[in-house]
């Protein structure tokens, strides 16, 4: 961000970042969170730190799983403190600077922010805030043309620990790249969230060479090991503070019962009870619009987004008793140029299901479908390719930029001015 | 005619960052579509890479891991080995690098590479290479079109006296040695930085390839699959040249 020679007034910036958000909401041009937010900067550079001042900070951060487990983690907390997060996933400074407008610096005791981070950006956005707990899911290939390779991220992690002995992690041990991060740090919950996707874990980040796997352990001859988990998570009941908990969510898959794990930690760490958080989180149905039903055309569309092979992996799990799936991949700025991951997703558990390969690469989808054996047909238009199903209800997997697509025009189908509103918007990005 | 054909995937834990790891899966696959009795042989770290493969296969990854594997490979010399005796080799990217004679380290020092090809590696000091990259095979590479591939490095490798690049540069990086250059050809062995992965971009690229130990391939009669390679390569032809 360049220095200004002049910088508005808080207030106004804040009003000016709203009416932004606003226009940008009602022409589908986004969340109405990451422009505003680069416009409130552009405004006011060190509004970050200004607003949040007195505003203790939980970061959640990871490769996937941030916007859901932010969002169990926001649930679980709301019945104790006055919660300000970033809700939309806008996860760069410019979707925190919006998303701390709502507190506009004069924080009440009992407020806390509750932020996803994207893991790029973790050190830069925990130093502008007062960062108590960071959360850390899980690191693994993703868009690797923007952010740097995993053992480049756990490193700066581990350096920013390692500078801020005050910040308690709450880390996942089953991952070994993780570990060697939230291991900069004096003061850590480690929970048992697991790990589907071993390809990045491989290697030891410590001395390069290679981790042992058993099923419940692993370790590396040098001498880094998994350290023993404080919260274990088990089928569907997670053990912590010595009692067994039952975690009964409205979220689909085994994985989100290893988020809903991470976001008991810093309960625990907040000293909120876990029963009644667990209670809380079963009221998340969806999460920014994933998981959420659609109707289009007379058929019930289940909503996934999934951008990387290893929350496919979780996606796969979950699609695996539906008939029909129409998978959309994008290559944007925001998917990741390089959609060449998709040769990482094994892609053969689709096998027998009517399947349809969409969105802007849908090419690129089709060839790897050919060679995993999936049957599949080809229909670039992701509206097409989910009227063209047989079944009255599917799943509908989209990686980033192509579920927000999605989910804009199923809205502005179903409401006329929307669209009117919709295209002009289309046409101001342009 | 059931020919055993050993596909080995160099390690992929390693070197397999960019989706590489398709490499050796289209390779199988197409040689098995021909009649060919292909086994997929994934040399993990920890395994040794066996010596009597026909195809290996080597990816991009990491600079830590890369360092690794390129220690890894020089001392069991199993793929020399086998390149001596007529095996094929693909290397993209950081895979490329470590075959040949030095690549630079994480340490930021020249390491000494496998040597399959005559090059040398630096670190480029401006911006990562990353994109579409776009090239005219070097003549000899026969039946094979304009590759296409996605590139992302910060290497600059200069081919040293009498090693041949694998295409001009069209659109792209490459070596980004000042020569418009990608890759090296040096008897069965192929190197270059694209990903996407190559050979599921250019099945034409992976025939010429399987055709350099099985002979000279027979079109496939997969209709579809062939369909849906040649929609692939269009679009990121076209596409590439838009970007331009
Ligand atoms: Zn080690």
């Amino acid at each position: 961000m360049k220095r200004r020679f002049l910088t508005l007034h808080v207030n106004a910036a804040i009003t000016i970042s709203r009416i932004a958000s606003w226009w940008v909401r009602k022409l589908g041009m986004g969340d109405g969170a990451a422009l505003p937010g680069r416009i409130l900067l552009w405004l006011r550079p060190g509004a970050i730190t200004e607003l949040s001042r007195g505003l203790p900070a939980v970061l959640i951060s990871g490769t996937n799983a941030k916007t859901t487990t932010t969002a169990l983690a926001r649930e679980a907390l709301a019945g104790s403190f006055q919660v300000i997060s970033n809700d939309t996933g806008a996860n760069m400074e410019s979707g925190l600077a919006y998303a701390l407008t709502r507190c506009g610096g004069v924080c009440s005791g009992k407020a806390l922010g509750i932020f996803e981070v994207d893991e790029a950006y973790l050190p830069l956005i925990g130093r502008q805030l007062e960062t108590k707990i960071v959360a850390l899911l899980n690191l693994s290939r993703d868009q690797l043309d923007r952010v740097s390779e995993t053992r480049l991220t756990s490193a700066k992690w581990r350096a920013y620990f390692q500078a801020n002995k005050d910040v308690k992690v709450v880390a996942n041990c089953d991952d070994p790249l993780v570990v060697y991060a939230a291991n900069g740090a004096s003061n850590i919950l480690w929970i048992s969230a697991g790990i589907n996707f071993f390809q990045d874990a491989r290697s030891c980040p410590e001395c390069g060479g290679e981790i042992h796997f058993t099923t419940s352990d692993w370790r590396c001859i040098c001498g880094f090991e998994r350290p023993l988990p404080d919260i274990e998570v088990f089928e569907n009941e997670v053990e912590a503070d010595g009692r067994r908990i039952k975690v009964d969510l409205a979220l689909p898959g085994r994985c989100n019962v290893s988020n809903a794990a991470v976001a008991l930690g810093i309960c625990q760490v907040l000293g909120v009870d876990l029963a009644s958080a667990v209670r809380r989180m079963s009221y998340v149905s969806e999460v920014a619009g994933r998981y959420r039903r659609l109707s289009v055309d007379g058929r019930t569309v289940r909503m996934l987004l999934s951008k990387n092979p290893a929350g496919w992996l979780e996606v796969l799990d979950i699609v695996r008793d539906d008939r029909s799936v129409v998978v959309a991949i994008n290559a944007q700025v925001a998917d990741g140029r390089d959609p060449s991951w998709l040769w990482d997703v094994p892609f053969e558990f689709l096998q027998g299901k009517e399947v349809v390969a969409s969105g802007e690469r849908a090419f690129d989808l089709s060839v790897r479908l050919h060679y995993a054996g999936v049957e599949h047909s080809v229909i670039k238009d992701p509206i097409d390719a989910v009227k063209s199903c047989v079944s009255s209800e599917l799943s509908f997997v989209g990686n980033y930029t192509s579920f927000q697509e999605l989910r804009k025009r199923i809205d502005s189908s179903q409401n006329p001015r929307l669209a009117r509103l919709h295209r002009l918007g289309d046409r101001i990005s342009l | 005619m059931t020919e055993k054909i050993k596909v080995v995937s160099v390690l992929p834990d390693l070197l397999g960052t960019y989706g590489d790891s398709g490499n050796a899966i289209v390779a199988s696959r197409r040689l098995a579509l021909r009649g060919y009795e292909p086994e997929l042989v994934t040399a993990v770290l920890g395994e040794a890479v066996p010596a009597d493969g026909d195809f290996y296969l080597i990816g991009g990854g990491e600079d830590g891991p890369q360092a690794k594997a390129a220690q890894l490979l020089n001392a069991d010399a199993a793929l020399e080995a086998a390149l001596d005796r007529g095996a094929a080799l693909l290397a993209v990217c950081a895979g490329f690098q470590i075959l040949g004679e030095s690549f630079i380290g994480p340490d930021m020092n020249p390491t000494t590479g496998i040597g399959v090809f005559a090059c040398k590696t630096h670190r480029f000091d401006g911006p990562r290479s990353v994109g579409e990259l776009v090239t005219a095979p070097t003549p000899g590479i026969d039946g094979v079109p304009e590759l296409t591939g996605y590139e992302n490095h910060q290497g600059v490798t200069e081919l040293l006296e009498g090693t041949i690049p694998l295409g001009m540069v069209l659109v792209g990086k490459g070596n980004n040695c000042g020569k418009r250059i990608d890759g090296a050809v040096s008897g069965k062995a192929i190197g270059t930085y694209m990903h996407g992965p190559v050979l599921a971009r250019n099945p034409a690229l992976c025939d010429y390839f399987l055709s350099l130990v099985v002979g000279k391939l027979e079109p496939l009669e997969d209709v579809r699959l062939e369909r849906a390679h040649a929609k692939l390569y269009e679009e990121r032809i076209k596409e590439a040249y838009k970007l331009r």
